[in-house]
């Protein structure tokens, strides 16, 4: 958890950082100072030893001296000897006892006549004894034997005295007389005094003072108990040395120690002072244990202040961070913590605010957007909709006439296109096939071909021939053409019961007849393409169908398909494929082209709209109505009138009622009245054909006239005042009548004249037997 | 009865007519008419009109009423179905005369 904050990371690293320093550096420190209070250590420990051998040697002189002195005064006066020695005593409170003490038998021995023994009792008053009269005698014993060579005086070993419960030390002088040691001058010292003036010592603590004999016996020590013992032999061997210099001592059991000695001079005596090292430098470790304390005190501070401080110019991370994780969650709208200052952090809030501002901004755009494209997305599938309703189904099989199949495929290269098929019953009996293809694709070609197709249904009644009905379209399109579009059209008429093909082509691709023989193209002159040339003429193919045989239309987007080898599907493919599909039997023949087709692109891609009709025919068909009255007369009055006899009669035998027949009658006088007033410029036999056909619900009768172009429809109506006798102009009546009596009515005109085709309907068509009214 | 034989007869009587006359004609036997009967009709009604005068059809047939309805070719008033009703009409219309002269007295 600490470790999760820069600021508890930074202040814990700086922390451990400036202890590791301060320690290091309190080290080095340390060792230095070391050094230095060593050297003062020794110095000081050195000087005071040699103060305090100094003030022993004073001290020591004193009986030296006084020794000396007596030996030196007793040798000459031996009675002298006592009162001297009694003096002395008294006057040198160090000494526990003096004597002089005579070889015995010597002429000094019995000029004294007494060995005198001074000794000072416990309470301090002073005995005497003659030493001479001790039961044990003193002369063999080794101090005696030892003074004696003493001339100049030396101090004698250390001993416990037994009687006086003392240690001692004695210093002996020889009394020469002549040249000759004839007795010693013995003083007994007390050590007391010394161990007084060691404990009067102003020594650091830890520190042992002690003298050591010459045998390397404590004479006096700190440690009491350890009087009159034998020194440690390392300790005596550093002491024998001899230099001044401190010594270091170390042992395997004990701790190193220092060891300061001053010889006292005069003796072979040694002032020691013994010091474990250690506690030379416990002042030392004291003072910088104390600092280091007080330093991590401060360390401690430290960290926790710049934590504290850390924390609060971090502060406004913390804040940001928070801002960021509200961005993923897409929330841009939120106020970041104002700045203070031109940090790094101050820069970051900045930059996160503009970053926030820009995001947000572009995520607006990238939203407008995104729904611009929906939108047209979803128009586009609408208008996709919308041409998919424009064009018939994909299968047409005739419900009354199973004379012929039509299967038709289209297949936009996006999602709306160019390529257009249609097909429509024109009348009871012929059925108009037709396929497109505008230029370009997408948007403008699906319009223009909304347009084409709209206008081909439009026009194909007035048109009544697929030449007639091209003219037309394409004058209607070359209107209002500023973009220049044009449309290439194939257009088929087939006469349903005969099997009877009329084609006519718009620059359109060749058609594929194939049944009994191969597959092959129907390749025949086209006229232009629609929307071009506004004069364009189209020539008229005509094609009869054989049972069995397939009329297939197709677009370019079939021929020019292409492969990721950039080859094209051509025209040898097509016709190979359709070969190939015998073996398919009944199986729909543009769907299997089509399906072929793509296959063969499918490493390019689909570039153009595919469009396949494939119109098979399966036989004739039955005339669905036997002709009732087929003739032609020349144009006449007289003959009119006797073909409107025959007419009546035969509907009248096929049990048409009256109203019917008369509206018939009415129809066909006018219309041929007017062919044989108004058909002809020029004085001449025309012909006029009449074909009476009955369908199941209507009349059809086709009246076929040989005159100059009239279309009865184009004729302007009369205005209809209600009273006949305001209308200026006589014909008109005849027409109209024409045009309200006849259920439908279509004119067409090509070379052989004007044809008309008029269709009666009646509710149902009665009995033969029934009706027949008299004739009239 | 042709139109072309009709008009023959019906030109002739117009010309007889005398100013603000009444032509009556009896169509109950007219089983079929076209647009030359048409003309032929309007061209009585023509003539009666430039004699301020009245041209009143008579009972047509079926066919006829149908081909008089589409072309709208005369004002209803003008067609009775009946000799009744003719009757009736023309009655009221001397009345109507009669009491305008006895007003003007």
């Amino acid at each position: 958890m600490a470790m999760r904050s820069i600021a508890s990371r930074l202040a814990l690293w700086v922390l451990v950082g400036a202890t590791l320093v301060v320690v290091a550096g309190g080290a080095l420190l340390f060792r230095l100072v070391s050094q230095e209070i060593l050297e003062h250590a020794h110095r000081e420990s050195g000087a005071l030893a040699n103060d305090v051998g100094n003030r022993i040697q004073a001290r020591l002189d004193k009986i030296t001296d006084t020794a000396q002195m007596l030996a030196a005064l007793v040798g000459p006066r031996p009675d002298d000897a006592q009162p001297l020695i009694h003096d002395a005593m008294q006057h040198n409170p160090d000494l526990a006892g003096l004597a002089a003490a005579y070889i015995p038998q010597s002429k000094a021995a019995r000029a004294s006549g007494q060995s005198p023994f001074v000794s000072r009792l416990d309470d301090g008053s002073l005995i005497s004894r003659d030493l001479l009269q001790d039961p044990s005698p003193y002369w063999n014993r080794s101090w005696f034997r030892t003074g004696l060579t003493c001339v100049d005086g030396c101090w004698q070993p250390s001993f416990v005295s037994q009687s006086r419960h003392l240690r001692l030390v004695n210093y002996s002088s020889a009394i020469m007389v002549g040249g000759q040691a004839v007795g010693v001058v013995n003083a007994d010292v007390t050590l007391e005094w010394l161990q007084g003036v060691l404990k009067g010592l102003n020594k650091p603590p830890g520190m042992e003072a002690f003298v050591i004999d010459q045998q390397g016996t404590y004479l006096a020590n700190d440690d009491p108990g350890r009087i009159g013992r034998q020194a440690a032999p390392t300790l005596l061997d550093a002491l024998e040395h001899g230099d001044i210099a401190p010594v270091r001592l170390t042992s395997r059991t004990e701790k190193p120690m220092w060891v300061y000695h001053a010889p006292i001079q005069g003796t072979h005596w040694q002032f020691g002072l013994a010091v474990p090292e250690t506690r030379i430098y416990a002042g030392v470790r004291r003072a910088f244990l104390g600092a280091l304390g007080v330093g991590a005190l401060a360390l401690l501070i430290l960290a926790i202040l710049m934590f504290a401080i850390t924390r609060r110019i971090m502060k406004p991370l913390g804040v940001l961070t928070e801002r960021a994780e509200q961005v993923a969650r897409g929330a841009l709208e939120f106020a970041l913590p104002a700045v203070r200052q031109r940090d790094e952090i101050g820069r970051l809030t900045h930059a996160f605010d503009r970053m926030r501002r820009e995001l947000a901004e572009h995520l607006a755009e990238l939203t407008r957007t995104a729904r611009e494209q929906q939108r047209l997305a979803s128009e586009l599938e609408i208008a996709h909709q919308i041409q998919t309703a424009l064009l018939p189904g994909a299968h047409y099989l005739d419900a009354r006439c199973s004379n012929f199949e039509l299967h038709a495929v289209l297949l936009p290269a996006r999602s709306v296109g160019g390529d257009l098929y249609s097909y429509f019953m024109l009348d009871d009996r012929r059925f108009y096939i037709m396929v497109g293809d505008v230029s370009d694709k997408g948007i403008p070609a699906a319009l223009f071909m909304a347009r084409a197709i709209t206008l081909a249904k439009a026009l194909a009644p007035r048109a009544r021939s697929p030449e007639r009905l091209l003219q037309l379209l394409n004058q209607e399109l070359c209107r209002n053409n500023d973009g220049c579009m044009f449309v290439s059209l194939l257009c088929a008429l087939l006469d349903t019961v005969s099997g009877n093909l009329v084609m006519a082509s718009a620059g359109h691709e060749p058609p594929v007849l194939w049944g009994n023989d191969a597959p092959r193209l129907l390749e025949f002159d086209t006229g232009a393409a629609l929307g071009l040339d506004e004069e364009a003429t189209y020539p008229v193919q005509r094609l009869q169908l054989r049972p069995g045989e397939t009329l297939l239309m197709y677009t370019d987007g079939i021929t020019e398909a292409m492969d990721s080898a950039l080859q094209m599907y051509g025209q040898e493919r097509m016709l190979a494929c359709l070969a190939g599909q015998e073996e398919a039997g009944d199986a729909d023949p543009a769907s299997l082209l089509v399906a072929d087709v793509e296959r063969f692109a499918a490493g390019h891609g689909q570039a153009d709209d595919i469009t396949v009709l494939a119109l098979r025919w399966h036989h004739a068909g039955p005339e669905r109505s036997a002709s009732m009255l087929n003739l032609t007369i020349t144009a006449s009055i007289e003959n009119v009138f006797d073909t409107l006899g025959r007419c009546d009669n035969a509907l009248r035998s096929a049990g048409i009622e009256s109203g019917v027949r008369e509206d018939v009658r009415l129809v066909l006088e006018e219309l041929m009245v007017n062919m044989v007033q108004h058909g002809y410029r020029e004085p001449h036999d025309g012909k006029i054909t009449l074909h009476l056909t009955m369908a199941e619900d209507a009349i059809l009768i086709e009246l076929h006239h040989d005159g100059q172009p009239f279309d009865p429809l184009q004729s302007p109506e009369p205005a209809l005042s209600g009273d006949i006798a305001d209308y200026e102009q006589e014909g008109g009546f005849g027409i109209h009548l024409v045009r309200v009596m006849a259920s439908d009515f279509n004119y067409t005109h090509d070379g052989q004249g004007n044809h008309l085709q008029l269709r009666f309907i009646y509710p149902q068509r009665p009995e033969q037997d029934h009706d027949i009214q008299p004739a009239h | 009865m042709t139109f072309g034989e009709f008009d023959e007869v019906a030109t002739p009587m117009l010309h007889g007519m005398a100013e603000e006359s009444t032509v009556v004609l009896d169509l109950s036997s007219l089983e079929y008419i076209s647009s030359a009967g048409l003309r032929s009709i309007a061209k009585i009604r023509k003539s009666m009109r430039t004699r301020h005068g009245h041209t009143l059809l008579l009972n047509p047939q079926p066919q006829v009423r149908k081909v008089f309805d589409i072309v709208k070719a005369v004002p209803l008033n003008e067609v009775f179905s009946s000799v009744a009703e003719l009757d009736d009409y023309l009655d009221r219309i001397q009345r109507k005369i009669v009491d305008g002269t006895d007003d003007d007295d």
